[in-house]
């Protein structure tokens, strides 16, 4: 059984792919998502190995959301969309196939059978990641996108991960090491990432270990293990 | 008798003058309706001319009573009024003053120049005052005036001079010749005057009225293009107008009408020959063949009747698309009135060209641009539509039903004509059927209000002009918002406007609607091409709250009933 999870704004699209693909069988739909806040929540905690994405969605579309996936919880990607001129983009993204709406049952199944042989070869699914240039955060019922550079530096604990910015923090549900590799964010603790910009000096501890100040006066810790990266980040080893 | 005879014999040299005057362009000055200031002065040099003439041409022996100054003084206060009037007495009687050996005959010569300058102003004031200025010109009215003038001098003279100074200056036997000689040379010259400028008037009534039958009659036809057709209906209007010989009409290489003398050989349809006209095509000016001096030179036959041409290129934005080309044959002249009327034809249709260019331009714009828009709008929505009725099929065939016939009424009117008006209940059934099919897809995140004024849907609006709006609220704002939106369509009556408001609560793209990809500007440009600029669209957007478009029409009551 494919643990699948399908991602479309619109119910009917959701229901008639779940229904054309428990035809085919050897397929569990283990979520259905609207947009691509729920979906990556869902990506990073149900870890789906095959991932039905719609393209036009409200506020963060397909591509979005395949820039704010862990590689290491990369599922197999099949794009869905109404109109073909998103169709080369898709081919852009290395994606082994896409289907169009509304979706023909036997082009569904050959595409299966390409998503069967690719899951069996077991290799890794990589989709050259687009850099961020907006952090996606859920507030409220809004997704809160911020710019990069006005982050001042991004914290995780048992809660989820957090982003300051001189506005207050904001909840995200991208991981660190998203944010780390794809967003410009330099990785100072195991819990902690700051943004270069913002550092205003390294103060060096006695036990090999560090703290940042920022800019606006946060102390962060620097960890034994990051601080060399961080010192050649700086150009400083 | 003799004395009479004289002063009659005098009079024809100065009526001779005056005629001269009347045939010379300084006699324009008095064809206006309205003296300008260098024509007064132009006047008064010419009138005090006359009246000095006047004086030397009086009987040398009888000193100035019976000389013939007062016609000029007189008639000068009469067609330039009292300052003209005035000014030429002043002067002439200063003159004659001046002869007289500063005499106190002089003395009476310079008052009553003075008075009869005043008095013919006077009667020009007065009837300038009653609107009857066209009496001004009445050689009867000159008479009476310098009758009076006369006399009043006469009546002076023996008043204030010397018995003896009196008898000399005003002989008995020759107070009755001066008397009437003298009303009667004004009265002539007046009549003179008058004919010259009705034969002026005249003249410039039969130009303006044959212009103004041309402008009438091609008016409007250009607006179907330049082509044979229109140049051919041109031709015809031109022909029967002018009366010339001949008319010709064509583009840059051929001949596109042709009517009158020679259309046996100069054919439509067959290439531009004759040198002229390709000159005036080329080098972009006027060329005109009198006959004499230059002839027109026809390179189609050589038995061409024709003579005499007046070429005149047509112009658009300074490119010359054509000629328009008027003929006499080899025995008639070329008419100066022809000539004149030709380059003003030619000057009135370029500018018809050029408008017809201009309006052709601005509807395929407009035309492009709204295939443009029911282009962008299709693809998207129909496979959307397609797949959710396909979803819909497996557990509701019925409403599946409703969503097909829904999807074909919104095609079948994406579909028809753009260019007309459409009632407020057709846009809204387009406009609904939208709707059905888009809560269907993304339902219940899609609310949509509606609150139209009944009275209201007879009301008229140009096609796709509500229909764009709603979609933009849908695509561009709701289907943007993660949570629910509305989308709130209203329609009320405002004095004597039609107001439909369409908003919705996504504010999703404030910056699109500014920099227009979303044919906003198309919509306001159709309104306003059909209402007016009073009415258009007028947009409200609040970023993350509102977009609220608002669009005005004329709303008149007869549409109630």
């Amino acid at each position: 059984m494919i643990r699948t999870l399908i991602v479309d704004d619109e119910r009917h699209a959701r229901e008639e792919l779940s229904a054309l693909l428990q035809e085919l069988g050897n397929i569990e739909i283990i979520g259905n998502c609207s947009n691509a806040m729920e979906a990556v929540k869902a990506i990073n905690h149900d870890k789906p190995e095959l991932l039905f994405l719609d393209i036009k969605m409200p506020v963060l579309d397909g591509f979005d959301l395949l820039g704010m996936i862990d590689e290491e919880n990369m599922p197999y990607v099949v794009f869905v969309t109404a109109f073909d001129d998103y169709a080369l983009k898709a081919f852009d993204e290395k994606t082994l196939d896409y289907l169009l709406k509304p979706i023909d049952p036997e082009r569904l199944a050959q595409t299966m059978k390409k998503v069967n042989r690719a899951l069996a070869s077991n290799e890794p699914q990589s989709y050259q990641p687009l850099q961020l240039n907006r952090i996606p955060c859920t507030s409220a019922h809004h997704i809160k996108l911020i710019d990069p550079k006005a982050v001042e530096y991004v914290h995780s604990d048992i809660s989820g991960v957090h982003v300051y910015t001189p506005e207050g923090s904001f909840y995200s549900e991208l991981t660190l090491k998203v944010l780390e590799a794809r967003a410009g964010l330099l990785r100072c603790h195991k819990q902690y990432l700051i943004n270069p910009a913002q550092v205003d000096e390294i103060i060096p501890l006695e036990n090999g270990m560090a703290e940042i100040k920022t800019v606006a006066g946060t102390i962060l810790p620097v960890s034994r293990r990051c601080l060399h990266g961080v010192k050649v980040a700086f150009g400083l080893k | 008798m003799i004395e009479f005879l004289n002063l009659l014999q005098q009079m024809s040299i100065f009526l001779i003058i005056a005629y001269l005057f009347s045939k010379s362009p300084a006699f324009k000055a008095l064809t206006g309706e309205i003296l300008l200031i260098q024509h007064q002065v132009l006047l008064y040099f010419i009138f005090t001319g006359f009246a000095i003439i006047g004086i030397y041409i009086g009987l040398p022996a009888y000193d100035a009573i019976a000389n013939s100054s007062p016609i000029g003084i007189v008639l000068a206060g009469l067609v330039g009024g009292p300052a003209l009037g005035l000014g030429v007495g002043i002067t002439a009687g200063s003159y004659a003053l001046y002869l007289g050996d500063w005499s106190a005959l002089g003395g009476i010569d310079l008052l009553s120049s003075v008075i009869q300058g005043g008095l013919g102003g006077f009667v020009s004031y007065y009837y300038q005052q009653h609107n009857k200025s066209e009496q001004l010109f009445n050689p009867l009215v000159a008479m009476l005036v310098t009758l009076a003038g006369v006399t009043i001098h006469m009546i002076l003279v023996l008043l204030l001079a010397h018995q003896d100074v009196a008898e000399i200056a005003v002989p008995p036997h020759l107070i009755i010749p001066t008397l009437l000689a003298n009303p009667f040379g004004a009265g002539l010259f007046m009549l003179m005057m008058r004919d010259q400028k009705t034969m002026i008037d005249r003249v410039g009534a039969i130009f303006s009225a044959r212009a103004l039958k041309i402008a009438e009659r091609s008016l409007g036809i250009f607006a179907h293009g330049f082509n044979p057709d229109t140049a051919r209906q041109l031709a015809e209007i031109i022909y029967d107008e002018t009366g010339v010989g001949a008319v010709g009409i064509s583009d840059r290489q051929t001949i596109l009408a042709f009517v009158g003398i020679g259309d046996d050989h100069h054919l439509s349809g067959i290439n531009v020959a004759s040198p002229q006209t390709k000159l005036a095509i080329e080098e972009n000016r006027v060329i005109y063949a009198d006959g004499f001096k230059e002839r027109f030179k026809c390179a189609l036959s050589d038995n061409c009747p024709l003579g005499s041409a007046l070429i005149v290129p047509l112009r658009v934005d300074n490119e010359v698309v054509g000629a328009i080309k008027l003929y006499e044959p080899k025995d008639r002249l070329f008419m100066n009135l022809n000539r004149t009327l030709g380059e003003g034809i030619a000057q009135l249709l370029s500018e018809q060209l050029l408008r017809y260019r201009y309006e052709n331009q601005k509807n395929l714009l407009v035309k492009s641009e709204l295939k443009l828009i029911q282009a962008q709008v299709n693809p998207h929505f129909l496979f959307n539509a397609l797949n959710t009725i396909v979803a819909v099929v497996r557990k509701d065939a019925d409403q599946a039903r409703s969503l097909l016939l829904h999807l074909s009424n919104y095609f079948r009117k994406n579909l028809k004509r753009s260019g007309d008006l459409a009632t407020l209940e057709e846009e809204l059934d387009h406009v609904n059927s939208y709707l059905v099919i888009q809560r269907a897809r993304f339902g219940d995140k899609l609310r949509v209000e509606q609150d139209v004024d009944p009275q209201l849907l007879n009301a008229r609006l140009p096609t796709f002009t509500l229909q764009p709006i709603v979609e933009n609220a849908v695509k561009h704002g709701i289907s943007n918002m993660l949570g629910a939106g509305t989308v709130k369509i209203l329609a009320y009556k405002d004095d004597q406007k039609m107001i439909v408001s369409v908003a919705d609560d996504a504010g999703a793209y404030c910056e699109k609607l500014n920099s227009d990809g979303l044919g906003m500007n198309i919509v306001d440009k159709r309104i306003k091409s059909y209402f007016g600029s009073e009415y258009g669209t007028e947009i409200d957007c609040i970023p993350g709250s509102l977009t609220k478009v608002q669009l005005t029409f004329p709303y008149e009551k007869e549409e109630l009933s």
